[in-house]
């Protein structure tokens, strides 16, 4: 129904259409292409997890926020730049990744849909209550000596904590791609989430892949959490609202590539910037266009927009 | 084991026995065989979950030979094939292979050791290469021995060729014959020293049959690769093999070489429509 709206009404307002420019067009464009870069690397580390474990890990936005708060305790405490910090997020994620999976998830990685649920939701719960213990409810957030610099073309403003996290939310989706296609053991982790058994015979120890993947699966959600920490104030009670847009993003692109990960990111960060500025929706209205993109998508094209028949 | 102990169950043919064997040699023969025997499957049982489809199977494969296993749909031969490899656990009974007591082994180790299973439907990893695929048949080399593992590529292409033309097509493009060459190309890259194949022939045009067999046959004679051929052409399985077994109702109810059982009255009416 909003769809439908957005396209009848510019045509109506023609008037106010004229008023644009094209640096505001350029403006939105470039901010789009920021924030869908940025929610790649939100929904990086879910579209593997769930490509290749065939887990839907909904402790996903509890890493971001683990990510988000290693990110300000470091800023704070040692004064490291959360930008420079972030192979050390990253590693420190993927250790936590890597136990969770050795201990926990491993003994549901049979089990059916309901049962990975309830045991990811319980760690969601049992991550962010220890955050909040440990960092309070408090909204935090960072402020580096170039926040709120930027490029300026004209009127167009880009600024470099944007521009260089989105540089690298598309840096980790290419990482991601490279590792999994060209490496031995990035196609180790392919062949297990394409079949497990088959993957057995060939002598791959799919404990220790599950254990990589899931692992990753937290460092790049953590480096999701570094950067947005550094862009947007955090509190602890944020880490559902990032698994959920990881949750729409990996439907919108599909799963089986890292790219679809940007592809989604791209397409739902454009009912963040570009459609509250159609003439006659305004703000307000990103989440239910986002979910109405995300059914419309799996009407027309259930495996998403670059995802791939995974599972053949 | 005990020689004397009957074979018994549904199926079991005990007059057909005093022609085909089925029983285990005498004593005195047995430690020698025993030390040529590549495989050795003693009193096996497994099954999925509660199901028992295997009951006290005992068969040997030796080092060089051929070994062909014949059957009904549902006998338990791929059952039997994925207990040996290790992606079912063995309920009871004793599995040995080259020197060491798998029974209880894991997959990922088992292929370590040279035992090799290429699975029914090929199971290839279809949205990789083929070359993929064929690299990670060869998974279980260590990361030093690249050369080694070039030159088993090679091997592999040299033996089917089709698959070098084919090296960069996804598997899952290729056609079922190209996909079952893939998928002993990729059994081969492990480099093992015994090939378990699982329905080599189904679904497949007789020249591509032909064209596998041959290739086989060109790795068991010159490598002495030893293999165990799961098949449901029995007229194709019987005139290869060294020694045959045939699997009815999750028993071994006869055993013999080849030829034995191409005479044989009850594998003609049953398998060969005689």
């Amino acid at each position: 129904m909003l769809v439908l709206a957005v396209r009848s009404l510019p045509v109506r307002r023609l008037p106010f259409h004229r008023e644009v420019s094209a640096m505001l067009i350029a403006q939105v464009i470039v901010n789009w292409l920021l924030l869908g870069s940025l929610y790649a690397a939100v929904a990086l580390g879910f579209s593997l997890v769930w490509g290749i474990m065939n887990i839907v890990n909904l402790a996903h936005g509890a890493f971001i926020l683990v990510g988000a708060y290693t990110a300000y305790w470091a800023f704070t405490q040692l004064h490291i730049d959360p930008f420079l910090g972030l192979p050390l997020t990253m590693l420190l994620l993927f250790c936590l990744g890597w136990v969770v999976q050795y201990v926990a998830i491993n003994r549901v990685i049979r089990a059916p849909f309901l049962v990975t649920f309830l045991l990811t939701f319980g760690l969601d719960l049992l991550i962010a209550d220890v955050v909040q213990l440990l960092f309070t409810s408090d909204r935090r957030s960072i402020n580096t000596a170039y926040s709120g610099f930027g490029l300026t073309l004209g009127t167009l403003h880009i600024p470099f904590d944007r521009l260089l996290a989105a540089l690298i939310a598309v840096l980790l989706t290419a990482a991601l791609s490279l590792f999994l296609q060209r490496t031995r053991t990035g196609n180790a982790i392919l062949a297990t989430g394409m079949d497990r058994d088959a993957a057995r015979l060939m002598g791959i120890r799919i404990d220790r892949i599950y254990a990589l993947t899931f692992g990753l699966g937290a460092a790049l959600a953590g480096a999701a959490g570094a950067m947005l920490v550094e862009l947007y104030p955090f509190d602890p009670s944020q880490g559902g609202v990032f698994t959920l847009r990881a949750f729409v993003i990996v439907v919108l692109g599909g799963l089986g590539t890292p790219w679809g990960a940007l592809a989604g990111g791209l397409v739902f960060g454009l009912a963040e910037t570009v459609v509250p500025l159609l003439p006659g929706i305004g703000p307000g209205y990103d989440d239910a266009i986002a979910f109405a993109l995300m059914v419309l998508v799996l009407i027309f094209r259930p495996r998403g927009i670059l995802g791939k028949a995974f599972y053949a | 084991m005990n020689p004397t102990e009957p074979r018994s169950g549904p199926g079991a043919l005990s007059e057909q026995r005093g022609f085909v064997s089925t029983q285990p040699a005498t004593v005195s023969n047995s430690s020698q065989e025993r030390q040529q025997a590549l495989l050795q499957v003693d009193h096996l049982e497994s099954g999925y979950d509660e199901t028992r489809v295997l009951w006290d199977v005992s068969l040997e494969v030796r080092r060089g030979e051929l070994v062909a296993l014949i059957g009904a749909n549902g006998a338990g031969k791929s059952t039997l094939l994925a207990t040996l490899s290790g992606l079912l656990p063995a309920w009871t009974g004793y599995i040995r292979f080259a020197g060491h007591d798998i029974t209880h082994r894991r997959a990922e180790e088992i292929v370590r050791l040279g035992l090799s299973h290429v699975p029914q439907g090929r199971r290839l990893f279809s949205a990789l290469t083929v070359e993929e695929n064929l690299l990670l048949g060869a998974y279980t080399r260590r990361a030093g021995s690249q050369q080694a593992i070039k030159q088993e590529l090679e091997e592999v292409y040299a033996l089917l060729p089709k698959l070098r033309e084919r090296r960069r097509q996804l598997a899952g493009s290729l056609s079922g014959g190209e996909q079952q060459m893939c998928a002993i190309g990729r059994g081969l890259m492990s480099h093992p020293e015994l090939l378990l194949i699982d329905e080599l022939s189904l679904g497949l045009a007789p020249q591509v049959v032909d064209d596998l067999l041959n290739a086989l046959d060109v790795i068991h004679r010159e490598k002495g690769l030893s293999l165990l051929l799961v098949e449901q052409d029995v007229q194709i399985a019987l005139e290869r093999a060294d020694r045959a077994y045939v699997l009815e109702n999750g028993h071994i109810v006869l055993e013999g070489t080849g030829h034995e059982l191409l005479q044989n009255e009850r594998v003609r009416t049953a398998y060969l429509g005689a």
